[in-house]
């Protein structure tokens, strides 16, 4: 890639000049899990209030053990809200749907059924008013774009790390859901192959204009992918602060990093983030 | 990953296509891949029985206790060729025993399966039925199931349905206990996936929860055939005038070492023709798990 090049047309443009139209609203939510076996609820999530917007990239950012899967599990619909309320398009969660479609840490992928397969597995689960045909053009496009062609047959126990969560993607894709969530998608994945499929996840969603919630611990990875980052404090989870990310895009340039606004959002989040980090450290999971 | 040349692409650069699937062209090498280790387990047994021939001829031992190879390979040969003559002491040949025995047992794992595998698959979906049903199933799973034995002939006398009861009996828990951790141990983050997908609680049973436990029932199936073996070769032996274990007994007391390790063989042979047999329905039905296992 050219380095000199300077991106003379951001894919978007920053996020204080676009229009808001808020897709997933969550207000006073505060959320958690019966605790196996005991007679215990644990608070996941306490007083999380927060707006995302249409077309928004939004990094969720904080220590492992924080709460920000439960946040993205309350908006996919698994885990219900305790309190306070969790809206997308103005409607209450009340479980899973179409609209919404998510990317998992490890993948979770069927073993059992092949790489095509797994990609068709959410048609077969809901009806998306599509015909057959319209069914597997719409394999067919997926497993093009995220460069699987000749893997329809293979099981995704033969796969290396990064195709499989090649496949997790083209089936969270394939459904064409307004919403792409994404928990710690890339945290399994070697760094050169995380960096490719960083750059090819920002092209994707600029072109198509999802909403997406994405969960990292990488700092890096909030800054080059999302317009906002809002750093989650650990248990319970509540936002400490959300952060614009005001750098253009598309930021795999490799100047962006080098840019002094990048380095002073850094050392901002480093600060926010630092005291959970440590407490983390010191064995508290 | 050591079965990667065998399946094809595995651990890969990330910007593949097509053109990295390749056929293996087959050569020495592969050949030895392969079928080395056949050959080598063919060669090992021959070692095997040659030196057995050798010390058994050798006088060492006496051969009431210990026969030749050979003697035990022909006599097991033409038990499994030939039927009885009218007047021979013991009635019935190796083949018409085993073919008892077999029935047995294949009668006893049946029942095993049909009340095995729905009673585990409850035991692990619902709640209730397995706080009911799981001290029963492990007070009788702990129990070694011999001891059962004298019970049942009491009940039953010397019949094939106190055979069968208890091959069942043997069989039954190992299975249970399998498909019911099975569906415990479904990965959560599976269930997940397929409920964010849209998966209703049907769905997410059939197409989740039975896949991820099959390989388990297969493999409590192959543990209940090595228990029912057990059992119903105890339950011939205890009584009854029929099947391999009666055959032991009255090849013991006749003092007729080479019909004794004639079936003793035989039973090795079934028992690992069996293991092999699940083990390949296992590898077929849930290949994703081979790595693990073998």
């Amino acid at each position: 890639m050219n380095v000199a090049a300077t991106p003379a047309t951001p894919i978007r443009s920053n996020p204080e000049a676009r229009p808001r139209e808020p897709v997933i609203v969550a207000k006073n939510l505060t959320v958690g899990y019966k605790l196996h076996r005991e007679r215990k609820l644990l608070t996941a999530l306490r007083d999380i209030t927060i707006t995302i917007n249409k077309g928004e990239f939004v990094c969720l950012l904080g220590p492992s053990g924080c709460g920000k899967s439960t946040f993205i599990n309350a908006i996919s619909g698994i885990v219900l809200p305790w309190e306070g309320s969790m809206e997308v398009d103005g409607k209450p969660v009340k479980g899973p749907g179409p609209d919404r479609a998510m990317v998992f840490q490890d993948y979770a992928l069927m073993p059992w059924r092949t790489v095509e397969s797994n990609i068709r597995m959410p048609f077969e689960f809901q009806d998306l008013g599509l015909s057959n045909k319209e069914i597997d053009e719409r394999i067919d496009r997926y497993l093009e774009l995220v460069d699987l062609k000749g893997f329809e047959k293979s099981y995704p126990y033969e796969l290396s790390g990064g195709m499989r969560q090649r496949v997790g993607i083209a089936r969270a894709l394939a459904t064409e859901p307004k919403i792409l969530l994404a928990d710690e998608p890339f945290a399994a994945i070697d760094a050169m192959t995380r960096e490719a499929m960083q750059s090819e996840l920002e092209q994707f969603v600029s072109k198509t204009g999802q909403t997406v919630v994405f969960i990292t611990h990488s700092i890096d990875e909030a800054i080059i992918l999302g317009d906002r980052i809002a750093v989650i404090s650990r248990r319970p989870g509540r936002i400490k602060e959300v952060l614009d990310v005001n750098l253009p895009r598309p930021r795999f340039s490799g100047d962006v990093k080098s840019l002094p606004e990048y380095s002073e959002l850094r050392e901002r989040i480093w600060d926010l983030v630092k005291d959970e980090a440590r407490s983390g450290a010191h064995g508290e999971d | 990953m050591s079965d990667s040349e065998h399946h094809g692409p595995s651990h890969a650069g990330e910007f593949s296509d097509a053109d990295r699937i390749k056929d293996v062209k087959i050569s020495l090498g592969t050949i030895w891949d392969q079928y080395g280790t056949w050959a080598v387990t063919v060669l090992n047994l021959t070692i095997f029985f040659i030196i057995w021939e050798i010390f058994a001829r050798s006088g060492a031992v006496n051969p009431v206790f210990f026969p030749t190879a050979s003697g035990m390979f022909q006599t097991l040969f033409e038990g499994l060729t030939s039927r009885a003559p009218p007047d021979a002491i013991i009635s019935g040949q190796i083949i018409d025993h085993l073919l008892y025995t077999l029935r047995t047992l294949t009668i006893g794992v049946f029942l095993a399966c049909l009340i095995g595998i729905p009673g585990g698959l409850l035991m692990g979906g619902n709640r209730y039925i397995e706080r009911i049903l799981s001290p029963y199933v492990w007070g009788l799973a702990s129990l070694p199931r011999i001891a059962l034995v004298p019970l049942f002939i009491l009940f039953m006398g010397f019949t094939v349905e106190m055979q069968v009861t208890i091959v069942t009996l043997a069989a039954m828990f190992p299975i249970m206990i399998n498909a019911w951790a099975g569906v415990k141990t479904t990965e959560k983050s599976l269930i997940a996936a397929a409920k964010v997908f849209g998966a209703n609680k049907r769905q997410i049973y059939s197409n989740v929860v039975l896949p991820y436990t099959l390989p388990f029932i297969v493999a409590g199936v192959q543990q209940g055939i090595g228990r029912g073996m057990v059992g119903v070769i105890i339950a011939e032996i205890f009584g009854g005038s029929n099947g391999l274990g009666f055959l032991i007994v009255r090849s013991a007391d006749t003092f007729n070492s080479e019909l004794m390790y004639a079936v003793l063989l035989l039973l090795v042979i079934i028992s690992l023709s069996f293991i092999k047999i699940t083990r390949m329905i296992e590898a077929y039905i849930a290949p994703w798990r081979q790595q693990v296992i073998m």
